[in-house]
């Protein structure tokens, strides 16, 4: 601190209201001290806050993307066993019916999660309720071998995705999914280290025009009260400056790492999953398939541009697998085209990577958000409360210059 | 104190439950597709008539698909009964696969392996031909004067008409009684107009397919369906509640497998082989198997009418 020479006080000014002026410089400083600790505390409690809604607003991301992602899983599930003909294979019954389920439970923890998505997660949960009797009733007639079963399959699959009926699985999915990747980003995004400077400049400010005003009317340069008041504030200041700092600084790490890891495996996810689907309609839609050939080579676009360096090789490995499926089915051998694409297991490979990956990312990800966190909330209070004892610092001191004239 | 950290609190509450709420997307309504006239016919002769066989078993055409090793035919895999994915077999079947088998039976000897199915839409059946993607289409296709424009046809093999389905106990005698019911009706089909040439009051209702038709019926989405008498019949054979309505068929419907209008020489063949299966009894034999016990009545293979 670095208060120049008080001027000796001259004769006139003992014509001044001493007493009042120093009341006044006190509440100057009183209130400098306890407005900062305020507003910085304020500042603190919201980044604490933005990062206990950036890890919230993760886990329903990752949660709303598993839903969508685990919807196609269902819905390819639903569309190869068809493929396989006769009586649906058990196991493969058995995991569509898991599918379901998971789905189903997700929606409800994820409208409990997030207050904001109840209404779009309430639209979803009748669509996939929608889509899964579509899917009964498309069973029930294939097991009695009428083809309108095939019918009732297409139409709870092309519901599930289309963009032309209000109220379809996958559009709400994909709204969910933004609004929460949005919502994240922006917490992700609230640190704000220059903003916490303001409080903290503006009382120093203060606190050294009061001392100044002191010591020119007292012989003494510096007060002690004042100046401990300018020392506290100035490190809490600075400290805040920094943990901001270093907080905004692995947000945006995070954001580039193990979030944007979670977010772009997940979209791979979906869209492996939504081309394993398109597969099975190409083939129960024989020659004429080639409007789902189209919208898989879109789907495996997304895969090969969001999936992870670990699952991108079980990818490669699937994809290996559909050009044979494709080839058969081009050279005729419609049969054997159906045989590899009902049992190959390459896909249910990359899946089951794919969603190891997601939730290690995830975690990494509202793990470092968490871990630490309270810090920031503890030094809220510290700053508070240290605050408070600078604005009492601030009276005892110009208190003293009050006895000191009296 | 406490004053300041309930403001605190009030703080974080208001910065974290402040998101607005995630919004259900609106429909984006696609653009409706065009339905693009018939052009107008001037040949006033009998629609039907096709090329002679003349004892045709060889030329360009027939080579290609030898050389080839299969026949490549377009069919349909939701019509029951006429072409159909069996889903206990996943094999397609029907009246018209049997004519795709005889085909390509007559051109190598036996169809086992030599015949490659594409289901195709309606909408495929021509351009698919033109385009020689295909040899041929058994997709119960209406021969008429203006297709005759774009592709060739065999001689009539099926004489089909329109008719309807209702439900059981809807109490819809006739075509009359449909004034004020939803009738399903595949988009882009003429079939609708026939309806409401007799009850204008009737509504229509559209779906992909008659199978999507029947989905609409099932649903409580149409109270009726129409469309040629074996296609409903195959859909009334999914459904116990459902029933055609008897009497007089609407329209007359005579099917022909259709070909590319330059291979004259396959055209030739097949009506040679429909001439074959008359004379073998693989006709009857087919239509007993796959239509008579819906259509609940006997049949007899249409006489050709040559002379094109």
């Amino acid at each position: 601190m670095t208060v120049t020479q008080a001027p000796p006080a001259k004769a006139e000014k003992r014509t001044e209201d001493v007493p009042g002026l120093l009341s006044r410089w006190q509440l100057f400083a009183v209130l400098a001290c306890l407005v900062f600790a305020a507003l910085t505390a304020g500042i603190q409690a919201l980044s604490w806050n933005a990062n206990r809604q950036a890890a919230n607003n993760t886990e329903q991301l990752v949660r709303v993307q598993n839903i969508q992602s685990t919807l196609f899983r269902a819905d390819a599930l639903a569309t190869t066993a068809f493929l396989t003909g006769g009586l649906e294979p058990p196991e493969q019954r058995a995991e569509y019916d898991e599918a379901i389920e998971t789905v189903t439970r997700q929606i409800a923890e994820a409208a409990e999660a997030q207050p904001a998505d109840r209404d779009a997660l309430a639209a979803l949960n009748t669509a996939v309720t929608d889509y899964n009797a579509t899917i009964a009733q498309a069973r029930a007639n294939n097991r009695q071998g009428f083809p309108v079963g095939a019918e009732y399959l297409r139409t709870a699959s092309t519901g599930l995705r289309n963009t032309a009926v209000e109220g379809s699985a996958i559009p709400i999915a994909q709204a969910l999914v933004a609004a929460n990747a949005e919502r994240a980003e922006d917490e992700l995004g609230a640190q704000h280290p220059y903003l916490i400077l303001l409080p903290g400049l503006a009382a120093l400010g203060v606190l050294y025009w009061v001392n100044r005003q002191i010591a020119s009317r007292f012989r003494r340069r510096i007060n002690v009260g004042l100046a401990a008041a300018f020392i506290a504030v100035g490190v809490l200041t600075v400290v805040g400056f920094f943990v901001a700092a270093v907080q905004a600084g692995n947000n945006n790490d995070l954001e580039d790492g193990s979030y944007a890891t979670s977010y772009r495996e997940s979209t791979a996810r979906t869209a492996a999953n939504d081309a394993k689907a398109n597969e099975s309609l190409r083939l129960i839609s024989r020659g004429s398939g080639q409007v789902y050939e189209d919208k898989w080579v879109v789907a495996s676009q997304t895969v090969e541009d969001n999936a992870s360096s670990e699952t991108l090789p079980f990818w490669a490995d699937y994809v290996a697998v559909h050009d044979d499926v494709v080839r058969l089915d081009t050279e005729g051998q419609y049969d054997q085209a159906v045989k590899l694409s009902t049992t190959d297991t390459t896909l249910d490979a990359f899946d089951s990577r794919s969603q190891e990956v997601i939730a290690d990312a995830g975690f990494e990800t509202t793990d470092a958000l968490r871990s630490g966190n309270t810090g920031i909330l503890v030094l809220a209070f510290f700053t508070l409360a240290i605050g408070i004892a600078a604005a009492g610092a601030a009276t005892w001191g110009i208190g003293l210059r009050r006895r000191e004239y009296a | 104190m406490r004053r300041l950290v309930l403001a605190v609190a009030t703080f974080a509450l208001l910065a974290g439950c402040g998101y607005s709420d995630t919004e259900v997307p609106a429909a984006v309504t696609p653009e409706p597709a065009k339905v693009t006239p018939a052009p107008p016919c001037d040949d006033t002769g009998d629609p039907t008539r096709s090329y002679a066989p003349a004892g045709v078993t060889n030329g360009p055409t027939i080579a290609e698909i030898r050389e080839r090793g299969f026949l490549r035919a377009g069919v349909s895999a939701d019509s029951y009964l006429l072409g159909s994915r069996n889903p206990f077999t996943g094999q397609i079947e029907g009246f018209d696969i049997d004519m795709v088998n005889a085909i390509a039976a007559a051109i190598f000897g036996t169809a086992q392996g030599h015949v490659q199915l594409r289901v195709i839409s309606a909408a495929d059946r021509i351009p698919l031909l033109q385009s020689s993607e295909l040899d041929i289409v058994a997709r119960n296709m209406t021969i008429n004067c203006s297709r005759w424009k774009d592709i060739a046809f065999s001689a009539e093999y099926f004489r089909s008409g329109q008719k309807v389905l209702v439900a059981q106990d809807s109490g819809i005698r006739s075509v009359a009684d449909l004034s004020g019911k939803r009738v399903c009706a595949p988009s882009g089909t003429t079939s609708l107009d026939n309806i409401q040439q007799i009850a204008p009051d009737a509504i229509p209702v559209t779906a992909g397919n008659h199978t999507g038709c029947l989905l609409k019926f099932q649903n409580g989405e149409a109270d009726a369906i129409t469309g040629d008498d074996t296609v409903l019949a195959g859909l009334a054979a999914q459904d116990p509640y459902a029933e055609v309505l008897t009497g007089e068929a609407l329209t007359d419907e005579p099917y022909g497998i259709g070909v590319n209008e330059d291979d004259v020489d396959l055209v030739q063949l097949i009506n040679g082989v429909l001439e074959d299966m008359r004379a073998d009894g693989s006709w009857q034999a087919s239509y007993k198997k796959w239509l008579q016990p819906s259509l609940k009545a006997p049949a007899t293979q249409p006489q050709p009418v040559y002379g094109r």
